[in-house]
């Protein structure tokens, strides 16, 4: 009876622990692109995932990282536990109380301090700088598993061996070694688990073209997961789960049997599974890095080095470009304007593109961190059209710093199986019927400019009594909102998780895709039409690379293919009319009437001071 | 052994360089404005009502997590001890297992579990029970936070629990000792490191995560984590993020303490 109360506890807690899991391995045979719908089964995201090479350096990095890391970790580590061990009381805790801070310390926090260590040694953030970061917080993790078993040696036996004429060094692999060598192999483990699951301190310490599987997957969260991280993830515990079984089963089926011979036979085999695998792993990896290190580094001279949204390119206009220009594509990824602006503003990474938006450009024009563009270069520009290069001086008053990319309205998408009367106005985000069933944006901004156009004001106010009204409004709003997103407004839409949601343009028409009871509305008190742009930072290295990459995006045909991979509204006049589809060509949500766009505003920057007034404005919101 | 001390020699250096100076320019940015003056406005930040409010949700929140962590891990911990499983490490290894699927996505996969059309509401509705609805409330994330940290009580309460003497178990029970006595006089005090040290392992991640908080409460809830991570990224305020970083530090220091005072030779830890 006891037993059986304990085999179901323990099989409870390991459902709880696995149910996600399960749900991840699931996941990597829907057959379809959102998690918030089961499309039948497929092995497609197998596939795919060897033919995504994005994804398979993201492996590589991480791989590599992991087990530098933990190498590099483990013999430092196993060093210090020997020196601490031989130190009196006192530094030693000194020692291990320095070895608990980046145990205890908020990841954050570590994450932080460490970038701005990195920032301050003008050291440029890359694959180095995370590997010294992974090794910081992989060191106190050896240290503490190699520590008990070191204190569980007796020192005589060592002693002993040196009295018997050993030399220190033979002596500790003859006898200390053995005694703490499962110590130094948890340590390893979990140091290289720990640099396999972190994400927080890699975000802050990598730099551009590096990804991780975590961060590769944080900004892919944006827009949500791809099918193949869920393939791929499977496919690494999978790999782990056998390899455990191979390690542990066999032994322990052995060590039953009483011989002393058996055992001591076991013993040996369990050293060279433990060693002979992770070697043949390793070699492996390494291999596999050095051929992916080469592949990257070939015609690394020609580059340019670009800074994006999240998924906001089709990747096989990246590689069209390298083909047909030589010129080598640096990517790197940014999740919102204010994580983006501090890197080009501190300069530790020296990006040739970036594309951020209307207020964001207008900020770094005024903090004089664009350099001009020469139009000599791209001659493509003429196929942008007008009005948006009219509207681009709002925020780039002579065009001479900016080249538009995509644009879009903000709005309300709602479900009209939920809802039954014609939507046109904001009001409806405060209408109690939907209490629990809307979904809001994640962004002061954002947030702001809904409430503040609800009032009838500018959506750029700093008027300190409008901004207050706006957001009594806001937390008069809140307990009628379901959550706070960014861009996961879209899979929750789809998958029918709320009634109501303020989304951009552009993700509206790819979820009408998915979901065709989804309907998008500019609701008429008006709202934002915002434009990102490319724009060369000053201190660019190579500009006119980055200029021929702005040309190439502006040609009709790519800006199409664009266009039909991200779904967000372009000004490219000239692919406009190549769309075939004549719903899309012809559509209100990604080429609003004249009449609408009127009753629309474009952020602008309103200065360091007003937004923190917006931020505090914002957090009160929250925290209510 | 003069000589052997030298070997922590890289690891001093290596801890001077990388935790110790980047902490120290924490400091510094925590202390001044942005014009590099000498101010305390920063820390002061932490008294602002919002603040306080984050602050003090993240508290509760995250004691509630490890108090349901210790009341989970416990007789957990005394079960797999009493397991005789030869390899401490395979009991070890399943609960690291989960951390070789990336921890955002297992945090997103709970969504999936949670929402309002999630899995487990489609079995309560299967089975004509009523739906579960906590997905973007604390409850959701006080879950998130005992699930990603369970194994953080589990291992070093383990850890204490197999090192214990069974002699000293059995001459309890020859002198009289009842079932609870046993557990209260003996296993209880004898485990204390591993508690404590579980403890501060689940509370002070949990205290300052901000994953959790996003992704399972709907940004609905605003946590001290999630306050600093803004300062951060979304206001580009570097000192006044420093500056509620080095509040959050005070626990750390605190834990760090506990552990110092209960946990003297390192018994407790997770490995």
């Amino acid at each position: 009876m006891k037993q059986t109360i304990k085999k179901i506890y323990l099989g409870l807690i390991i459902l709880l622990l696995y149910a996600p899991i399960a749900t991840l391995i699931v996941l990597s045979f829907n057959n379809s692109k959102t998690r918030a719908k089961w499309g039948g089964f497929t092995l497609n995201w197998y596939v795919e995932l060897f033919q995504n090479e994005s994804i398979m350096n993201a492996l590589y990095t991480t791989l590599i990282i992991a087990l530098l890391s933990a190498l590099i970790a483990t013999v430092v580590g196993t060093m210090a536990a020997m020196g601490m061990q031989a130190m009196n009381r006192k530094f030693r805790t000194v020692m291990m109380g320095v070895t608990n801070i980046p145990m205890l310390n908020a990841d954050i926090v570590t994450g932080i301090s460490l970038m701005l260590l990195f920032i301050v040694l003008r050291f440029s953030l890359g694959f180095t700088t995370i590997l010294l970061a992974h090794i910081s917080f992989n060191i106190p993790y050896v240290i503490l598993s190699v520590m008990p078993k070191l204190r569980q040696t007796s020192r005589q036996t060592y002693e002993a061996a040196l009295d018997l004429g050993a030399t220190p060094i033979y002596a500790f692999f003859k006898v200390v070694f053995p005694d703490i060598f499962p110590g130094i192999i948890s340590g390893f483990l979990l140091a290289f688990t720990m640099s396999l699951d972190d994400f927080i301190i890699t975000h802050f310490t990598k730099g551009p073209g590096v990804d991780t599987l975590s961060t590769k997957i944080y900004s892919e969260v944006r827009k949500g997961i791809k099918p193949e991280m869920y393939a791929l993830s499977t496919l690494l515990f999978v790999t782990v789960l056998l390899l455990l079984i191979l390690i542990n089963a066999k032994p322990s089926k052995k060590s039953s049997a009483a011989s002393l011979k058996v055992k001591k036979r076991s013993r040996i085999s369990q050293i060279i599974l433990r060693r002979v695998v992770p070697a043949a792993m390793a070699l492996v990896i390494i291999a596999g890095g050095f051929f992916y290190a080469t592949q990257n580094s070939a015609g690394s001279k020609d580059q340019v080095i670009v800074y994006n949204w999240g998924e906001y390119i089709d990747p096989d206009v990246l590689t069209k470009f390298e083909e047909e220009t030589g010129i080598k594509v640096i990517y790197e990824e940014f999740e919102t304007n204010e994580i983006m602006y501090p890197k080009i503003q501190s300069g530790a990474i020296a990006y040739d593109v970036v594309c951020p938006s209307d207020y964001m450009i207008q900020r770094m024009i005024e903090n004089d961190l664009l350099a001009e563009i020469n139009f000599d270069n791209i001659p493509n520009i003429e196929h942008i059209g007008d009005e948006y290069m009219k509207q681009s001086q709002q925020f780039d008053s002579n065009n001479k710093y900016s080249v538009p990319y995509c644009w879009g309205t903000i709005g309300i998408l709602y479900n009209t199986t939920m809802v039954n009367e014609p939507i046109d106005s904001w009001s409806v985000l405060w209408d109690p019927k939907y209490a629990n069933n809307i979904l809001m944006q994640d962004s002061v901004r954002d947030a702001f400019a809904v409430a503040l156009k609800y009032l009838g004001y500018s959506m750029n106010s700093t008027d300190l009594d409008e901004l207050t009204e706006a957001k009594d409004l806001l937390i008069e709003q809140k307990p009628l909102v379901q959550a706070y997103v960014i861009d996961q407004v879209r899979d929750k839409m789809i998958g029918n998780e709320a009634a109501i949601g303020v989304i951009y343009s552009g993700e509206a028409i790819f979820t009408q895709w998915e979901n065709p009871d989804l309907e998008y509305v500019i609701p008429k008190e008006g709202s934002n039409v915002w434009i990102d742009s490319w724009v060369i930072p000053k201190n660019a290295p190579n500009q006119e690379n980055a200029e021929a990459f702005i040309n190439f995006l502006c040609r009709p045909d790519i800006a199409l293919m664009n266009f039909e991979y991200i779904t967000y509204s372009t000004p490219n006049t000239a692919a406009q009319q190549l769309i075939e589809d004549e719903d899309i060509r012809n559509s209100t949500i990604a080429f609003p009437d004249a009449s609408e766009l009127e009753r629309c505003e474009t952020f602008r920057y309103l200065g360091d001071e007003n937004d923190a007034v917006y931020n505090s404005l914002w957090r009160e919101v929250k925290s209510n | 052994m003069k000589s052997k001390k030298l070997l922590s020699g890289p690891y001093l250096i290596w801890s001077l360089a990388f935790i110790i100076i980047p902490l120290l320019i924490v400091v510094y940015y925590g202390f001044t404005t942005k014009e590099g003056d000498f101010t305390f406005t920063n820390i002061a930040q932490i008294t602002t009502p919002e603040n306080l409010k984050a602050l003090g949700l993240a508290i509760l929140l995250s004691l509630v997590s490890t108090i349901v962590c210790l009341l989970l891990a416990f007789p957990l911990a005394m079960i797999l001890s009493g397991m005789n499983v030869n390899q401490t490490s395979f009991v070890v290894l399943i609960f690291i297992l989960p951390m070789w699927m990336n921890f955002l996505l297992r945090t997103l996969a709970w969504q999936s579990l949670l929402e309002k059309n999630g899995v487990i509401n489609a079995i309560l509705s299967f089975l004509h029970l009523p739906s579960l609805n906590i997905i973007n409330t604390p409850a959701a994330i006080v879950l998130g936070m005992v699930y990603n940290f369970l194994p953080f009580m589990v291992l070093p309460i383990y850890n204490v629990l197999i090192k214990i003497d069974k002699d000293v178990i059995s001459a309890a029970r020859d002198l009289g000792a009842s079932n609870i006595q046993t557990f209260t006089k003996i296993i209880l005090p004898l485990s204390k490191p591993g508690i404590i040290s579980g403890i501060t392992m689940v509370f002070v991640p949990a205290l300052t995560t901000f994953v959790i908080s996003d992704l399972l409460g709907g940004s609905k809830i605003l946590l001290i984590g999630n306050v600093i991570e803004q300062e951060f990224k979304q206001s580009s305020n570097w000192h006044t993020g420093s500056g509620l970083s080095l509040v959050l530090m005070l626990f750390i220091i605190i834990s760090m303490a506990m552990i110092a005072k209960y946990d003297k030779d390192g018994e407790g830890s997770i490995f």
